[in-house]
Formats: C-alpha cells, structure tokens, sequence
C-alpha cells in the first residue's frame, strides 16, 4: 500500500444502483468468482512426512545436549545452571566429581519433556563456548505410547531420536 | 409368446434397476472424491493423495473402511427406529431415480428395445415430490431414535427446513409442467424439443427458485444447519457410524443427484443438444466425442497443475490436447467410432454434462459461501422464494391465456 491513504466512506443503505446490486446477487457472484480463481492458485500445503517445511533457524524444538564438534567429549561441566533457570523445574541433573580433581561430569542428565514449555532459557546461561552445550534442536514429532518416553535421559538427549522414515 | 413378455417385462426392468442401483454408490463415492478434491484446490490445498494416483482409489478406501468399521448402537436409543432410520431415508432417494430418463432414444439390446430409462409415468413431477417428502421421515426417525440432544435437533432443524422449502420448490416446478401441459419428464423434454428454447429461459425466475430450494431440501450449503458441525456435531447422525452413516451419507448425495437430473430435465432440456432449434449446429449431437476428452484432458491438466504449482496453463493444454484427440478419433473414426454416436449415448452424454455441471455448482456454493442462521433460512424461503415461485406461476398462467387468446384469434 505505501504511503497512498484511502477514505473509507460508509455503505450507502438506499438508492437505485445498491438496489440492483441486492436483487442481481452481485456479491455472491464476486464470491463465486474468488474461489473459481483460486482452484488454478498453486497448492500452498506439504505432504508432510513426505516433504517437511523449512524451519526457521530460530526454531525452538526439543532441547538436546551437544558433543564437542571436534573431539567428540561430553560439552556440558554439569554447572547446574540450566537446571537453575528452567522456569518448568523441569531438568534434572546429577553430577560427579571428575577422578583427576578438576571440574566435575555428568552422570545422568534429564529433562521432562512433559513439563518443558520450550522457552529456551537453558540455552542462554550455558558457558560451554564456542558452543553451548545444551540447544533447542530442529526435532517436534514428539508423539509417544507412553509417559516413560517423555523423560528424555542423557542418552537421547546427546544423540536424538531418528524421526521415522515415511514410506510410500 | 410367453418368454418374449417375460424377458419384456420382468428381466429388463429388472436389468435396469440392478443397473443404476449398482452404479449410483461407485457415481457417489467418486463424486466424493471429486467434491475433496475442488474444495481443496479452492483452498490452494493439494486434497487426497496418499490412496493411487493422484488420490483416485481414496473412495474404494473409504468404502472398504466404512463396511468394516463397528456399527455402534447407543444403549438408551430406540434400536428399532435406529436401525430403520438410514433405510427409510435412503429408499425414497434411490426410488426417485425411477423416473429420471437419461437419455432419450431407446437402443437395442439382443434384439430388444431397451428405454433409457426405468420407467415413464404421466405424474412423474407428483411422484418425485412425493417420494422426496418420505425422505423426511428418516431424518427425523433417526434425530428421534438416537436419544441424543444434538441428533434431535438437527433432525427438527433438518424438517423444518425440508417441509418449509418444499412449498417453493413445488412452485417452481408448476411453471414448468404448465409450459410443457404434462407431469411426465419425457413429456416435457420432448415438449422443450418443440418449442425449440430450453425452459430455463421462459422460467428464468422459476429455476433460481427451484435451484435454491434444491439446495436446501439436499441440506447442503449454504443452507446446511441440520449438520451445522459447530453447534450440532454432526446433526441427525451424530450417533451413527459404520454402514448406517454410509446409507445416510449415500442418500444424501443420491438427492443430490436427482435435485441435479430434475434441474437438467425441467430447464435445461435433459438429454437435448444445446440450442435444439439452430439447425446448423447438428454436429453438437455427438459433440462428447470432443467434450469428454476435453473435459477429461482438462481434469487430468488441473491435477498436474496443482502438483507442480503452475497453475491454470496445464489445465488448458490438457484440455487442448483432449480436443484435439477426440476431434481427430472423431474425423478419422478409428474403431467404428460412428456406432458410438447413436442418438442415446450422444443424449446420455448431453444429459450427465449438464448434471455434473449442476453438481459441480453444489461443491463451488460449498467452498464460497457461509451457513445462514436458521431465522434467515426461514426468512429466506417464506418472505422471499414463496411469493416469487407464486408470482412466477400467476405470470407463467396469464402469459399462456394471453398468448393462447392472441394464437385463437388470429
């Protein structure tokens, strides 16, 4: 539209002309007229576990746990910070002392995806640089049998589950 | 003698009763299909895919999952009624079909005529008012026997409407059979051949009335309360599932097929070419020979269209393409095409156009226009489609007297 500024001016109610715009149907022919048009408008829709939208990189999915892109260790030091911030309460942590005396590991890792809102703000405490060690990955098909399957442990949350392969 | 009449009488009838009650559900299921289909294109969506090409099993699916599906009986309902409900619904609906002439000339068949259609009785119009007034019962047995708020109430919406619409309806069609002086269909698409004019045109303003009461005694939209989803689930057969939900579902779209075949035959002349009168256009008889490859070129161009996103150019050349060939088979008559070209499957032809046509503007009213409120409906069919279906006959009436007084004197 820009910068171009149009007056509304109210329907007129009376006269000849909106008279027969009322008795020839003039606007259930405009209708008519819209959806006839738009059966030619190519299809906006995915088939989706075929084909999957483009997500955002913003996009905040499951939360997971990163390896070292490099070295292939554990990023996290289990500084219980996430845990602190999470507004769900809903990751639990238990850590250990390392056996050389510096720092200490994880020993298991978990978060309740049944109470996780998916906010993110574990993600922006982590000190782990470059990267963080705990992110909101790409991953939503969430569906479950059971309540079990939505406590994700340590395990799951470093390597992800496969999303199943939609088969012809 | 003896086996002559049977055959006459009793095998032929029979052959065409089994014929149309067998081909209607398989018409209806890809009807569905189709109605899916132009919804979801309406709506820049990509509709069934998933069952064969292009979608084209879904109905045979949808069959198979409602014959095997759990026929659930609600315990406080009345299971006589209940179980009565869909079968009285969906016998008027088939038994309207009776009278429906698809095409007009008889062929042979082993040496015997066979007619184009079931039978041919002088108050066939009485007769199909009638039977679709039965059609009533059902609904309202099956609000009633299913002992559920939802189901009662769609089913008193649902009469309300059907015997209030009616009233136009039968109004609209008395123009019609006082221009054609007979209540059979084949009297009055013959009497259509002699005045050489479709009676859409002298009864311009009887068919709006007629179409629009169509559309409500189908309780279709815009005029679909009985099944208004948001506040009634599902209407009268909320409470139904498995095949008696499919003989409700089958009656529905069989109405809606004949409310299409009345249409065609009462003002659009039936089976008769466009613009019978115009000599020159004789080779319009065994136009299909173009128009269904056209029309088939052009369906299977609008799938692809959709698919790749390039919207209406496919469309166009599948239909040019479609021509093309049908024009080419016809000139080159490959196959002994000729004998393809009797009168009644050029009028068959003809005839299932016009009603597909007709039940193509059912699904396009379905995907453009919002549900009216019950008080507008009412308001609708008695303020304004009764007295215009009641002024168009007194104006039909005294422009017979007049033009009949003006034939006698001169």
């Amino acid at each position: 539209m820009g910068a171009t500024t149009r007056t509304v001016e109210a329907p007129r109610t009376t006269g000849a002309r909106e008279i027969l715009k009322t008795f020839l149907l003039l606007e259930l022919w405009v209708g008519l007229w819209v959806t006839l048009k738009n059966q030619f408008r190519p299809h906006i829709t995915v088939e989706y576990p075929k084909e999957r939208v483009e997500l955002s990189p913003r996009f905040r999915g499951i939360p997971r746990l990163r390896f070292h892109p490099e070295s292939g260790e554990e990023l996290c030091i289990a500084c219980h910070l996430c845990e602190t911030v999470c507004p769900d309460d809903c990751i639990h942590i238990v850590s250990e002392k390392k056996p050389d005396g510096k720092g200490k590991r994880l020993v298991s890792f978990e978060i309740n995806l049944e109470r996780c809102c998916f906010c993110g703000l574990c993600v922006d405490p982590c000190p782990t640089k470059p990267l963080t060690a705990i992110y909101m990955s790409h991953d939503y098909e969430m569906a479950d049998f059971k309540r079990d399957a939505f406590v994700a442990p340590l395990k799951v949350l470093l390597n992800g589950v496969d999303p199943k392969d939609y088969k012809e | 003698m003896g086996q002559d009449t049977l055959i006459r009488n009793v095998l032929i009838p029979t052959a065409q009763i089994l014929a149309v009650v067998l081909i209607l559900p398989l018409l209806i299921a890809y009807l569905q299909l189709v109605e899916r289909k132009v919804l979801g294109f309406m709506q820049a969506r990509l509709a069934p895919r998933r069952v064969g090409w292009h979608g084209l099993l879904q109905p045979i699916a949808d069959a198979v999952k409602l014959l095997i599906k759990e026929d659930v009986i609600p315990e406080k309902s009345d299971r006589f009624l209940f179980t009565l409900a869909p079968i009285a619904t969906v016998i008027p609906a088939l038994a309207a079909l009776a009278v429906i002439p698809f095409a007009g000339a008889p062929f042979t068949v082993f040496g015997y005529e066979v007619k184009p259609f079931i039978t041919d009785v002088n108050v066939a119009l009485l007769y199909l008012l009638a039977i679709s007034s039965l059609g009533i019962y059902g609904i309202i047995l099956g609000g009633w026997a299913s002992n559920s708020k939802y189901s009662l109430l769609g089913a008193l919406r649902s009469s309300a409407q059907m015997i209030s619409y009616e009233v136009p309806l039968g109004f609209a069609i008395i123009g019609v059979m006082m221009l054609a002086g007979s209540a059979s269909m084949v009297d009055i698409v013959e009497a259509q051949r002699k005045a050489g004019v479709w009676y859409v045109v002298p009864q311009l303003v009887g068919f709006f009335c007629y179409f629009i009461a169509a559309i409500a005694e189908t309780n279709r939209v815009p005029f679909d309360l009985p099944e208004a989803e948001a506040e009634l689930v599902a209407g009268f057969h909320t409470e139904y599932s498995g095949m008696k939900f499919a003989f409700f579902f089958l009656a529905e779209y069989t109405n809606m097929i004949v409310v299409s075949c009345i249409a065609t035959i009462l003002f659009f002349g039936g089976w008769l070419r466009p613009l019978p009168n115009v000599e020159s256009l004789w080779w319009l008889q065994n136009g299909w020979l173009i128009l269904l490859p056209l029309t088939l070129g052009g369906f299977a161009g609008w799938l692809f269209g959709q698919r790749t996103g390039r919207g209406l150019p496919p469309m166009i050349a599948g239909g040019g393409i479609g021509a093309a060939a049908g024009a080419i088979l016809a000139m080159s008559d490959l196959g002994g095409l000729a004998s393809l070209s009797l009168p009644a499957v050029s009028g068959a032809f003809w005839f299932f156009f016009k009603v597909s046509l007709f039940l193509f503007m059912y699904i396009w009213f379905r995907g453009t226009y919002p549900r009216y409120r019950y008080d507008q409906l009412m308001a609708l069919g008695w303020k304004w489609l009764i007295p215009l279906s009641v002024a168009n006959v007194i104006v039909t009436g005294l422009a017979i007297v007049v033009k009949g007084a003006v034939q006698g004197r001169g």
